[in-house]
C-alpha cells in the first residue's frame, strides 16, 4: 500500500509529460506533414531529412542532448521542460509520418472534386481532406500515443519525477523489502490508464466508421 | 422528377463554351495538339474517341483540373489564355460557371448526402444553411432521391451517388456541365437513371459536354459530337449523321469496337 501510493505520486506527471508532448506533436506534426507533401523539391527533401534525422535518434539520446547539451543564455533547461520538449519534438516528427500516410489514402478525386466545386485551397484542406485524412489515421495516432505514454517514462533519466522515478525511489529507499514490488505496481498503474485510451480510441474509431 | 430540374433561380443565360487553339503534353507525349472547339450556350456536346485520344483531358481544361500549355477558354464572358499562371480569382471565377461530374462520383464521404450539396453552396455562394439545405432537399427531390438526405454517400448505390453528384454541381447554378464518363463505372441497367436525369438537363436547355461511351446518348440527347483520337479532332458533326456514316476510317474503326460488341 505504501508502495503504491508512492508509485502513484509520479502518476501526475507521466500525464503532464505524455500530455503535453503529445499535445505538441499533434500541432507540431501539421507543418512537417506539410513539408513532407510539399510539391517543391527541396522543401520535401528537407523536412524528409529532419524527420528521419529525429526518429532515427533514440529517445534518450534526444532528452540527454536537450538535458545536459542546451544551453539558453547560460541557464540550462530545467529536467522537465527538457522532457517536453525532447518528446513533443519526437511527436511531431511521428506524427507527421501518420499524418502523411492519412493524406496519402485520401481519394486523389477528392481534391478535384472540391476544385470543380469552386472550393478554395484551405476549405478544401480543411473540411474536405483533413477530415478524412484524420479518419484513418486514428488508430495509428492512438497506439502512438500509447506508446508515448510508456516512453514517458525515459525522462526518469534525466530527473523527471514521474512514476517509473518514483518507482526507483521507493525501491531505492527500501533495499531490503521493496524488491520489484513498486516496479510491478508502476507497470500494473500503466496498463490501467492505457487500457481505458485504448477503448475510447476503439470506440471513436468505430463511430466514425460507421458514419460512413 | 416532374418539375423541370433547372428552374428560375438558375436558368441565368446559359454559357457557351470556346475552346481556341489549345495543345498541352506531358512531358514528350503530346495529348492535345492545337484543339479548337465551339459549344453554343444550351447545347449538348459529345465527345467519343479510344481511350488514350485526350478527350478527358479537354474536358477537364475547360475548367483548368488541367494545366494547358498554350491556348484559350472562354465560357460565358470568361476568358483564361494558358502559358502564363492564371490567377486564383480568376480560376475560381471560371469555375463557379462551370460545374463537373466525374466518372467515380467524388461525393465527399465524410459528408452526408444533404451536407454534400449544401456546404459547396454556403462556401461558394455565401448562401444560409438553412437556403442551401432547402435547395439541396428540392434537387434531391426532383431527382427521386429526398429520402436519402441524411445517408451517408457510401450507403447509396452507384447510380443514386451519380445522380447525387449531379444535383450537387446543379445546385450551384452552373452556365455548364462538363460530365467525364459519367456512367462509364454503373452498370448498365444503374446507368440508365443518371442518363435519364442527364435528358432531362439538357431537354431544360443547359450546356453540356459529355465525354461518353454511350453511343445511344450521343445520338439521341447530343447537338453536336465531336471524335478525338491522339489529341485531335477527327471528325465533328450532326451525331446522327456521323454515327451513321462516318468520314474518317479512324471513326469507322472506332465505332465498329464499340458498336459490335
Amino acid at each position: 500500500m505504501e508502495a503504491l501510493l508512492a508509485v502513484l505520486i509520479g502518476l501526475p506527471m507521466t500525464l503532464v509529460v505524455t500530455g503535453a508532448a503529445f499535445g505538441i506533436g499533434l500541432l507540431g506534426g501539421i507543418p512537417l506533414m506539410l513539408g513532407l507533401r510539399s510539391p517543391v523539391l527541396p522543401v520535401r527533401a528537407a523536412t524528409r531529412l529532419v524527420v528521419d534525422i529525429i526518429r532515427g535518434v533514440p529517445t534518450i539520446v534526444w532528452l540527454f542532448l536537450l538535458y545536459f547539451g542546451v544551453s539558453i543564455g547560460g541557464a540550462r533547461l530545467d529536467s522537465l521542460s527538457a522532457a517536453i520538449v525532447g518528446l513533443g519534438v519526437i511527436s511531431s516528427a511521428y506524427l507527421a509520418e501518420i499524418y502523411r500516410g492519412g493524406f496519402s489514402t485520401v481519394a486523389r478525386g477528392q481534391a478535384e472534386a472540391a476544385q470543380a466545386l469552386g472550393l478554395g485551397r484551405g476549405t478544401t484542406f480543411r473540411r474536405v481532406l483533413a477530415p478524412q485524412a484524420l479518419r484513418t489515421s486514428l488508430p495509428s495516432i492512438t497506439t502512438f500515443l500509447l506508446a508515448l505514454l510508456k516512453d514517458s517514462s525515459i525522462a526518469s533519466t534525466i530527473g523527471v519525477t514521474e512514476m517509473v522515478f518514483a518507482a526507483t525511489t521507493f525501491a531505492r529507499q527500501n533495499p531490503t523489502t521493496a524488491g520489484l514490488t513498486p516496479f510491478f505496481l508502476a507497470a500494473g498503474v500503466y496498463v490501467l490508464v492505457s487500457i481505458p485510451l485504448a477503448i475510447v480510441a476503439r470506440r471513436l474509431d468505430s463511430r466514425l466508421t460507421r458514419s460512413r | 422528377m416532374n418539375q423541370p430540374l433547372i428552374t428560375q433561380s438558375n436558368d441565368l443565360a446559359m454559357a457557351g463554351v470556346t475552346i481556341e487553339n489549345l495543345s498541352k503534353s506531358y512531358g514528350d507525349n503530346l495529348v492535345l495538339d492545337d484543339i479548337s472547339m465551339t459549344v453554343k450556350p444550351g447545347s449538348v456536346t459529345a465527345l467519343i474517341g479510344p481511350s488514350g485520344s485526350g478527350k478527358s483531358t479537354l474536358l477537364r481544361c475547360v475548367n483548368l483540373l488541367e494545366q494547358p500549355d498554350r491556348g484559350t477558354i472562354t465560357v460565358g464572358s470568361q476568358t483564361v489564355t494558358a502559358g502564363t499562371k492564371v490567377p486564383d480569382r480568376d480560376l475560381l471565377a471560371l469555375r463557379r460557371q462551370v460545374g463537373m461530374v466525374f466518372q467515380s462520383f467524388n461525393l465527399f464521404p465524410h459528408m452526408n448526402v444533404l451536407r454534400n450539396i449544401a456546404f459547396p453552396q454556403e462556401r461558394v455562394l455565401g448562401r444560409s444553411r438553412e437556403e442551401a439545405e432547402a435547395r439541396a432537399l428540392t434537387l434531391l427531390d426532383r431527382v427521386g432521391l429526398k429520402d436519402k438526405a441524411l445517408q451517408h454517400p457510401g450507403k447509396c448505390s452507384g447510380g443514386q451517388q451519380q445522380r447525387i453528384a449531379i444535383v450537387r454541381a446543379l445546385a450551384l447554378n452552373p452556365r455548364a456541365i462538363l460530365f467525364d464518363e459519367p456512367t462509364s463505372a454503373l452498370d448498365p441497367e444503374v446507368g440508365v437513371e443518371v442518363l435519364a436525369v442527364m435528358r432531362e438537363l439538357a431537354q431544360a436547355g443547359m450546356t453540356m459536354i459529355v465525354v461518353t461511351h454511350e453511343m445511344q446518348f450521343a445520338r439521341d440527347v447530343s447537338d453536336h459530337l465531336v471524335v478525338m483520337a491522339d489529341g485531335h479532332i477527327i471528325e465533328e458533326g450532326d451525331p446522327a449523321r456521323i454515327l451513321a456514316d462516318p468520314q474518317e476510317e479512324r471513326t469507322k474503326r472506332f465505332l465498329n469496337a464499340v458498336l459490335e460488341r
